[in-house]
């Protein structure tokens, strides 16, 4: 029985494949991304720990771009190229794992609402409107001021803020689905409410929740980055946001040193733009409404 | 005097090669009427949409399409836009989706006549009341928008648009689909009486041959994209030459003829069962004054059952017949324990339904839902097997899970079994997911069944397949079945008592020969007078 549904599913993931790369700017995108992680997982191989020890910085201070240093130095002497290679690293992590925490409970909170509707959707919608009209960025900051910590209170304060989007999201796709008789059908055979949703109303709601959550990586980067550069989380921890801080407070700017500036700017935005690039391909092939729309 | 609309070895070819209409000739004179009959994709709308031109971009026609005399086909594009319309308007198919929601029916009334300018200005106001009353609907509607009005209400709207610029030919597609007896038979005379007066030449496309020998005086049945039969109306009713015409003739049965009894039009080698006599004693399932009630918007209530006193006995077939808002659905759901009654209560084998957990759960096992459009009661993502699976793995069913649902599919008739397994649901012909569903419920091996509306959306061939199935069904497994219907022919082909249901109440319940035959109550002999009837040939 397995071999024919996995034949079935790979003929999907082959026609899903097709479809996204038929958009030059998702292909774009992915290729973008896979330099990016490329660079994330060969960072500890490239480059040594000593090359990013204050003590053992072999540069002056803020040194222009030369043969030993192709992007120049920072305010300690440490190359910007290897501390921006190296910022990678947790700039992606932070990002996926803030975009899957909100997705997660987004789509818990949107899929119980949906399903159950009555007094338990009234009191989740309510809940999600407040998380809504609060302004996230003050929220987030609050919280990783109060939690105190690294990168997991940053974590943990981007995804607390942005979840709502997705539970309204999630919400209106289990509402489509619900009214659609075989859920009746699932419900006449004796199916409860663990088998409606696991069943049938995840795996349709999952390809939007996929989308969602690449579009949410994308927000959630930005998001670390401006957390990192009002001065949370720890700074011995090397970020994009967090080289960017020590640019502006260490005068960068006033001394001219754009070469200290621009690369993890730079970084961001190229990162930022591959996984929208990416979750804008995906929508367009996965999501039923725009695909009908084409 | 050239016909109102000839045609010439027509054609037309979609993109891919597939030729929906291959070669038909017609001829329609002012004044006459013809009927054209066939299945889901016999090419039927493809030939009304040729006439003026409104087929999609990939679809190539070739012969002649000659509206009074004029070919459409190589018109100029203004010419066409003022013949559209004009000499011949279609009243499309969907009454419901075919009206703007957001103008009021006299805006809609009035937009060809402005367009062509067929009536001065100031006399368009007037023009459109007068196009009500000929669809007999009073002047005041035409400040309604479409959402206010009922669906027989709605189709008059359509037709009295069709009529607008005093066309010489209307193009009525499925006109009655959704419609119940009673407004079709309503809709069905207004047609008749329009065409005779107006002398307008009327071309109607259905799948029912009998609402279309009601109308016509000529019937033309298409098959495959070809006219298989051309003949007066009574001739080719009462005396089908073609299979084809045979096997649609046949689906939809005359109530009181003692030859369709128990006997739905089946081409299948299993044959007809021999009829059972349903065991007498303790009823399967009864339901005891049993009320619903739901809350409008407005606050007030809405009585949906009322006091219904329901019995079905073991291995019998009772069809639940009445209009549609008639409280059919809403009392079957309750029998499901889908729906919670307002009060009295449902029994089943002597025993209350239980209102919640492992009991609903298990008296489901016993008593199965078949919906009435198969191709959204399965989940498109799973197939066939998941599909029939579902249910055994919801009840942990002892057994060898693919042995089982092998033997579900071989009890629908999906054979062979394995080939069925793996396939999607879009993959499937309608009756095919009827099938299908059917399988996912006697997988669980149900004592009764409950099917709502089982054959509405299917093709008429697939029909009688599909109630011949049921009948074996109750013979082999002693299954009881509730068929809920508006089809007055379904209850005479399979059903042993009918009930019939009216604003929520049951006002007859009784044996079917009894009840459609001596109709004691005013509203059954309503439903039975609607049936369209064809006069016998001369």
């Amino acid at each position: 029985m397995t071999s024919p549904v996995w034949a079935r599913r790979r003929a999907a993931a082959g026609r899903v494949w097709r479809e996204f790369a038929a958009n030059r700017g998702g292909l774009v995108g992915v290729v973008v991304l896979g330099l990016f992680v490329l660079t994330a997982i060969l960072a500890p191989l490239l480059i040594s720990e000593s090359s990013l020890d204050v003590t053992r910085a072999t540069g002056q201070r803020l040194e222009s771009p030369s043969g030993d240093f192709p992007l120049g130095t920072d305010e300690n002497g440490l190359s910007v190229l290897t501390l921006t290679l190296w910022g990678t690293r947790l700039s992606l992590v932070v990002g996926l794992a803030a975009a899957v925490l909100s997705v997660l409970i987004g789509t818990t909170v949107g899929i119980l609402a949906g399903h159950f509707g009555g007094w338990l959707s009234a009191v989740l919608l309510r809940f999600t409107d407040f998380f809504l009209i609060m302004p996230s960025l003050v929220l987030a900051i609050a919280l990783s001021a109060v939690l105190e910590g690294g990168a997991g209170t940053i974590i943990l304060a981007i995804g607390v803020v942005s979840w709502p989007t997705s539970a309204r999201l999630v919400r209106a796709q289990t509402l489509a689905v619900e009214a659609r008789p075989y859920i009746e059908r699932a419900r006449a055979l004796g199916g409860g409410h663990g088998h409606v949703i696991f069943k049938h109303v995840l795996p349709s709601v999952l390809p939007l929740v996929f989308v969602n959550t690449t579009l949410a990586v994308g927000t959630a980067i930005v998001a670390e980055s401006t957390l990192r550069f009002l001065g949370l989380g720890s700074t011995s921890e090397i970020t994009w946001g967090g080289l960017l801080r020590s640019a502006s407070s260490s005068g960068a700017i006033t001394y001219g040193a754009w070469w200290y500036l621009l690369p993890p700017g730079i970084a961001i935005v190229l990162l930022v733009l591959a996984f929208t690039l990416v979750g804008r391909a995906l929508e367009t092939v996965l999501n039923p409404k725009l695909r009908e729309r084409r | 005097m050239t016909p109102v609309l000839e045609l010439r070895d027509l054609r037309v070819t979609y993109a891919g090669g597939h030729e929906a209409v291959r070669g038909v000739d017609l001829t329609l004179r002012s004044g006459q009427t013809l009927g054209l009959a066939g299945e889901s994709g016999c090419g039927k709308s493809s030939l009304a949409m040729s006439v003026l031109r409104l087929l999609p971009k990939d679809a190539t026609v070739s012969g002649e399409i000659l509206l009074d005399g004029a070919d459409t086909r190589t018109m100029s594009w203004g010419r066409l836009r003022a013949v559209r319309w004009a000499s011949a308007s279609i009243v499309f198919q969907g009454a419901m989706h075919a009206l703007n929601p957001v103008r009021r029916i006299g805006q809609q009334i009035a937009e060809p006549i402005l367009l062509h300018a067929t009536s001065p200005p100031d006399e368009v106001d007037a023009r459109v009341a007068e196009l009500l009353a000929q669809v007999e609907l009073p002047p005041e509607k035409a400040q309604a928008y479409p959402h206010e009005l009922s669906g027989g209400q709605k189709q008059r709207v359509m037709i009295a648009m069709a009529l607008a610029c005093r066309p010489r030919l209307v193009i009525a597609d499925e006109p009655t689909t959704a419609l119940d007896v009673i407004v079709q038979a309503q809709v069905l005379r207004l047609l008749t009486r329009l065409v005779s007066e107006h002398g307008i030449g009327l071309v109607m496309i259905s799948h029912d041959l009998s609402v279309l020998g009601s109308v016509c005086e000529r019937l033309a049945v298409m098959y495959e994209g070809e006219i298989v039969e051309l003949g007066t109306a009574p001739t080719v009713v009462h005396d089908p030459q073609h299979a084809h015409t045979q096997a649609l003739a046949a689906a939809f049965p005359t109530v009181g003829d003692p030859a369709s009894r128990y006997a739905p039009a089946t081409t299948n080698p299993a044959g007809l069962p021999p009829r059972v006599v349903p065991e007498a004693g303790e009823p399967l399932l009864r339901t005891e004054s049993l009320r619903v009630d739901f809350r409008d918007r407005g606050g007030g209530w809405t009585h949906a059952v009322r006091d219904v006193n329901l019995e079905v006995g073991r291995g019998e077939i009772v069809a639940l017949v009445g209009q549609s808002g008639s409280g059919k659905t809403t009392l079957a759901r309750t029998v499901l324990g889908l729906q919670q009654p307002t009060s009295g209560q449902v029994l089943f084998e002597g025993r209350p339904l239980p209102r919640g957990g492992r009991a609903l759960r298990d008296y489901r096992r016993q008593a199965q839902l078949v919906l009435q459009d198969p191709s959204s009661a399965l989940n498109p993502r799973h197939s066939v097997y998941e599909a029939i699976a579902e249910g055994l793995r919801i009840h942990r069913m002892p057994g060898d899970e693919r042995a089982l649902v092998a033997a579900a599919l071989e009890a629908a008739e999906l054979r062979p079994a394995q080939r069925f397994m793996p396939v999607l649901p879009h993959q499937l012909s309608g009756g095919q997911r009827q099938r299908v569903v059917i399988a996912g419920a006697l997988a669980l091996r149900p004592r009764l069944l409950v099917a709502d509306e089982p054959v509405a959306s299917l093709d008429a061939s697939v029909r009688g397949e599909i109630l011949a199935l049921l009948l074996r069904l109750r013979a082999e497994l002693g299954l009881a079945a509730l068929v809920i219907t508006h089809d007055l022919g379904l209850a005479w082909n399979i059903a042993d008592r009918v009930a019939v249901m009216y604003r929520g109440e049951l006002v007859e319940v009784g044996d079917v020969e009894q009840v459609l035959l001596e109709p004691r109550h005013e509203y059954t002999r309503s439903l039975l007078a609607a049936l369209p009837e064809v006069a016998a040939p001369a």
